[in-house]
């Protein structure tokens, strides 16, 4: 196929770029200034060098969000991950009930993520909450405000509650493309159910997979409205993670310097799993492409 | 399309890019005479300009458009290295940075200050990335 080569199309791209460039170009260039200044307010900054860098790598506070955020994002993926493989492999292939199944999966998904978070808050309030209060009256001492682990029990819930379907959905999508042959080769060969799903199931879902543990890691790293809403990082500090404690950190402390630092490692983080992500994402579509 | 003459062009995107620097350089705040480079650039605080941060940005920005040059002037092929994934010229030169950031940290967090010698680190990686991946 002849195509015209003109790289002068590439001027194209100019006013995205020049509106990237003030978004999030110029955004970020301001952090990384202010990650090497210290300021009292009123625009005076002062030359701090890689301190606040020092400083936020030695931080316990710093450690322990990124602990409870690892923490939360393993635990996340080890409950959604098999139960979002496990629904959609229960999911009615065809008819009305599988078109049922899709929206009424697909409902938590639309849901903004502030309303997940009111949601919740109230549905686990023990005075006016269905949750909380049938707990109670079940004799349960639960009390997401005050009691850690609650808290931790609450957020997880709500979070499959929220993203399971993706990984269903996900999941449901890479299943309904594989040939019926493949299923009638192992009635002949008799093959057991588990059989079924570890050579043709899993294999053929695993692309589709390997992008749902990607998105769900991200966005559990990056989590930030649903805690916020739901407990506001309490009880204490046990419900911060990372994006609430910069935001606590810069906003409410004011402390611009540490938390420009802090952003600048979180971003890369977040960077390096995106490219990770894109890598693959890109690689497979090759390899399905060949 | 006539044929680009590239020698002109890598020959004015080297002025211009000389240029610039001469104007960091330029404005860059002075004590003594000499350049203060802890001072700010711009008065107020706008965006809190220092000139080694803006030098950073700078040889980003450079090599950002010298690589597209290149890879308009030598058209990239992709090719498949230890990392089992087709990376291009842009592709290593981002592994390249995106690396070097996380060395300078933990060089930070191992050592502290100064990142000399973690810099000199970071060159070797990214020679080894441009080489092996």
């Amino acid at each position: 196929m002849d195509k015209t080569q003109n790289n002068r199309a590439w001027f194209l791209v100019l006013p995205v770029l020049v509106l990237v460039a003030f978004s999030a170009v110029v955004p970020l260039m301001t952090v990384v200034n202010y990650a090497f200044n210290d300021t009292f307010g009123q625009n005076r900054f002062f030359w701090n060098g890689l301190g606040w860098f020092q400083d936020m790598l030695a931080s316990e506070r710093v450690h322990g969000a990124l602990g409870r955020q690892v923490l939360f994002s393993a635990i996340i993926l080890t409950i959604e991950v098999p139960l979002g493989i496990f629904v959609a492999l229960n999911m009615p292939k065809n008819g009305f009930w599988s078109s049922f199944c899709l929206v009424l999966m697909a409902l938590p998904l639309l849901i903004p993520f502030n309303v997940v978070g009111t949601i919740w808050q109230i549905f686990g309030r023990v005075d006016i909450g269905l949750l909380g209060h049938s707990l109670a009256a079940l004799g349960i001492d639960y009390n997401y405000t005050n009691d850690a682990l609650d808290a931790w029990l609450t957020i997880i819930v709500m979070d499959v509650w929220h993203w399971t379907s993706l990984v269903a959905l996900l999941c449901y999508a890479g299943l309904q493309s594989i040939p019926q042959a493949y299923y009638q080769a192992a009635r002949i060969d008799q093959a057991s159910r588990w059989s079924i799903f570890r050579y043709i199931e899993l294999p053929k879902m695993a692309g589709v997979l390997l992008i749902a543990v990607l998105l769900r890691f991200m966005d559990s790293f990056m989590i930030y409205t649903e805690p916020f809403v739901l407990t506001g990082g309490g009880p204490g500090n046990s419900t911060t993670f990372l994006s609430i404690d910069l935001v606590k950190m810069a906003v409410g402390q004011f402390d611009l310097g540490p938390a420009a630092a802090f952003s600048l490692m979180y971003f890369l983080v977040i960077l390096l799993v995106s490219w990770v992500f894109y890598t693959v994402m890109t690689t497979l579509d090759r390899q399905e492409g060949k | 399309m006539t044929a680009p003459r590239w020698p002109l062009i890598y020959a004015v995107t080297a002025a211009i890019a000389v240029a610039i620097l001469a104007a960091l350089v330029a404005v860059a705040p002075r004590a003594d005479g000499r350049i203060d480079w802890t001072a700010q650039m711009v008065d107020g605080g706008w965006m809190a300009w220092t000139l080694p941060i803006a030098l950073f940005f700078y040889t980003i920005a450079c090599l950002l458009v010298l690589f597209t040059l290149l890879a308009i002037h030598f058209p990239e092929t992709p090719r498949t290295g230890i990392l089992r994934i087709e990376t291009t010229r842009g592709d290593r030169l981002f592994i390249s940075l995106l690396g070097s950031a996380f060395l300078s940290l933990a060089w930070l967090a191992a050592f502290g200050a100064p990142l000399t010698y973690a810099l000199i680190l970071c060159l070797a990686y990214a020679a080894a990335v441009f080489r092996w991946v």
